[in-house]
């Protein structure tokens, strides 16, 4: 499922030291290009589909679409991290959404980090 | 072209900031006090690289009941009674129910039963949420204030005399040449990824099973400073769900959902030749070796049937492979499948090379040191063999002790920095840098493809084919002979000895992605001795081999060990004596 970067939502991560998705690739396979100022995977074929980049961007500009040869179009899986879950939404092909919440740290939703 | 080079001396130098590396560094701040230098260097970026990237749901080394003798004795059994290494797999036994303890109270949320006692799964797992085991790993490291520098892939290890005194390797990102010393360094740069062909092409080529950057680093490395290396005949070959490779142990142990065929037989119970080796719970290699006969007796495909597992798991299915394996939830969601209402498919993935899952790759350590026989060099996680299925519970203790010894050894020998020759240093560069050197020098075709050299890909891709057809890959059902093996050597040797030179870089990613592939050479070099060396099958389905498809205990009830000599470029062979300590029948369990 590699990562594919909506143009209209990343912002290069101005506001950050690094860039969040190139900070954290395994891959090393997110890169902000210089003309763009936008990010990319470099090589979509090299992500392990870990979804690292797309929980770390902060405004959601990282879709990860399973490889059409696996699988059909378009379903898609979307997670929102919290500071001790993560919301998960998944769109079927057919639009059918299921939603899960599940806990990443231990501890209370508010207690602090 | 002089490159910058950044120098680094530590007492003790990590090399891979994973499962092993960041409790090594850990325990070592612990017993080895403030002042102690300690430097991690990672490839990628420590807060998320490694097999833990994506998470995992869970533990699968737990003591829910039994002793740690009981644990080693099960490992023995599904390693199908050969030969492991009881005293390193004691030793991480016995303290892995601690560590659990320690990396709950760090954050990491495990399921508990109505009582308050972890759920476990089957009898040596227990579930977890586990999607920041990595994170909360990695912040074991950054607690122990170990100096961590991210984006260095290291190339090659330095011995001075007998011993090692430190490392080389690039930048990344910044490219510069890193020369780091340490009075101890200990390899864990995980296993390797990307031996044989995968199963998915064009953008699905990483879709497969192990983390696909751990490249062999630590076992190349080892293997060319002399280390003597071990269990390179067993590859691991992940039976898993079909196309996304996720892990099917929350299916099996899970939720005991049998394995099968098309005709809906559960053939490890109903089929006689397989109900006579255990069943659903056959050691791990003979239940690949099952799944492959059914396949290849065309009575795939073949399914883990949900339909038929614990009602109550089967609904939490997709939420926990949401901890682990989203894709496989997407994938589930694109496909209309739904797991609890039909059985899910599967299918063997290409061989991984590990030594911390249930495989027996890496380094031969002496005693329970983790020490090799290199002196100061250490190995931890899926770098240290013959001690399977310690996973990551067991890779954090094992890291733990790593530490221990390391601190150990500095107490106890006082070993000082070594110096290295700068000549050396400046030869290393050349060799690290030259890929990128070349491509310089290249002229390119019209779609910016260089004439004169050939691109990592394309050589990696030449590998895997060699792999695939004459070293037993998935599409010849993990079969071998002497005559293929012996076509895969000469194909890999001739890569490894006349081809390495036309290899090009044209940026510090492409050189990261070249050294991958020299590296998976070295790797296949082990792999393709070990497994001729070893004229016998002892484990079924992960290595068959047509020409000796018996066991021979006379000549291979042992460890089969090989050190290279860089003269000849071959491997010498030497045989260890297997020394059990958990008394008992070898090919059963004890609970
Ligand atoms: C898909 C999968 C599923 C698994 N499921 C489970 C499970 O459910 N439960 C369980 O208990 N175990 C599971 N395991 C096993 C467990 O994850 C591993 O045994 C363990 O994490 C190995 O730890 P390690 O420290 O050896 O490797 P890693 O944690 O991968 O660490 C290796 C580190 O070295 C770095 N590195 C690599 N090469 C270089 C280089 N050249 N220079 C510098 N740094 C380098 C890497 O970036 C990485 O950070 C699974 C493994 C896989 C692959």
């Amino acid at each position: 499922m590699p990562p594919y970067v909506l143009p209209d939502k990343c912002d290069g991560c101005q506001g950050e030291k690094a860039p969040l998705c190139e900070l954290v690739c395994p891959g090393n396979l997110m890169v902000v290009e210089k003309n763009t100022g936008k990010a990319v995977c470099r090589e979509p074929g090299d992500c392990w589909d870990c979804m690292t980049c797309t929980k770390s961007c902060a405004r959601q500009a990282i879709q990860t679409r399973i490889q059409y040869q696996l699988a059909f179009y378009p379903g898609k899986l979307i997670p929102l991290v919290g500071p001790r879950s993560v919301t998960w939404t998944l769109v079927d092909c057919h639009g059918n959404v299921e939603r899960f919440i599940m806990r990443t740290l231990a501890g209370e939703e508010d207690d602090e980090i | 072209m002089a490159r910058e080079r950044v120098y680094i001396d530590a007492d003790v130098l990590i090399i891979g900031g994973g499962t092993a590396g960041c409790l090594a560094a850990y325990e070592a701040r612990k017993v080895g006090g403030d002042d102690l230098k300690i430097v991690i260097l990672e490839k990628s970026f420590i807060r998320n690289s490694g097999a833990l990237s994506a998470g995992m749901n869970a533990l699968n080394m737990y003591l829910n009941q039994g002793t740690p003798e009981d644990l080693v004795a099960y490992i023995r059994y599904d390693m199908c009674g050969a030969p492991v290494r009881e005293d390193i797999l004691l030793s991480v036994a016995e303290l892995v129910n601690e560590t659990v303890a320690m990396m709950e109270k760090e954050g990491l949320p495990i399921k508990k039963k109505a009582d308050g006692s972890y759920l476990n799964r089957g009898k040596w797992n227990i579930e977890i949420n586990g999607s920041m085991l990595k994170p909360i790993t990695a912040n074991m490291a950054i607690k122990a204030r170990a100096r961590v520098y991210n984006r260095v892939y290291v190339t090659d290890l330095i011995k001075v005399g007998d011993a090692v005194a430190g490392c080389v390797g690039f930048g990344v990102r910044d490219g510069k040449m890193y020369v780091a010393r340490g009075k101890v360094v200990l390899v864990c740069a995980g296993g390797a990824a990307g031996i044989w062909r995968p199963r998915g092409h064009g953008d699905a080529h990483h879709r497969i099973w192990y983390y696909p950057f751990n490249t062999g680093g630590s076992y190349a490395m080892c293997k060319r400073v002399g280390a003597k290396m071990v269990g390179f005949d067993t590859r691991f070959v992940p039976v898993r769900t079909k196309d996304t490779y996720s892990a099917t142990g929350t299916l099996s142990i899970g939720m005991w959902a049998p394995m099968v065929n098309a005709k809906g037989e559960a053939f490890m119970e109903e089929r006689e030749e397989y109900a006579k080796l255990g069943g659903h719970t056959a050691p791990t290699p003979l239940r690949v070796w099952a799944y492959c006969r059914e396949m290849e007796n065309h009575r795939g495909p073949c399914y883990m049937d949900t339909t038929r597992g614990d009602p109550e798991r089967v609904e939490g299915l997709k939420a926990q492979y949401l901890d682990m394996a989203p894709c496989l939830v997407l994938y589930w969601a694109c496909n209309d499948i739904n797991p609890g209402r039909e059985p899910v498919e599967i299918d063997a993935a290409d061989p991984s090379i590990v030594g911390a899952h249930a495989a027996c790759a890496g380094a031969w350590t002496i005693g329970t040191s983790r020490m090799t026989t290199v002196e100061r060099l250490f190995v931890s996680g899926d770098a240290l063999g013959a001690a399977p299925s310690r996973f990551i519970s067991g890779t954090w203790t094992c890291g733990r002790l790593a530490g221990r010894h390391m601190v150990r050894y500095l107490r106890e020998k006082q070993p000082q920095l070594l110096e290295i020759s700068p000549a050396e240093v400046d030869a290393l560069e050349a060799r690290i840098f030259a890929p990128l050197e070349r491509y310089q020098k290249c002229s390119f075709y019209t779609n910016g493809e260089p004439v004169e050299g050939v691109l990592p890909q394309q050589m990696e891709w030449r590998m895997q084919n060699i792999m695939e057809e004459y070293c037993g890959g998935r599409s010849r059902w993990f079969y071998v002979n002497e005559t293929n093996l012996a076509i895969a050597r000469k194909l890999v040797n001739r890569l490894r000895r006349e081809q390495l030179q036309y290899l090009v870089a044209k940026d510090t990613h492409d050189l990261q992605l070249a050294w991958d592939v020299i590296n998976r050479l070295d790797v296949c070099q082990l792999v393709i001795d070990h497994i001729d060396y070893r004229k016998e099958t002892r484990y079924p389905g992960y290595v068959n081999r047509t020409d000796y498809p018996e066991v021979d205990d006379h000549n291979f009830d042992c460890f089969v060990t090989s050190v290279w000599d860089p003269e000849t470029d071959e491997l010498q062979f030497s045989k260890e004596p297997y020394q059990q300590i958990v008394p008992g029948d070898r090919k059963s369990e004890t609970v």
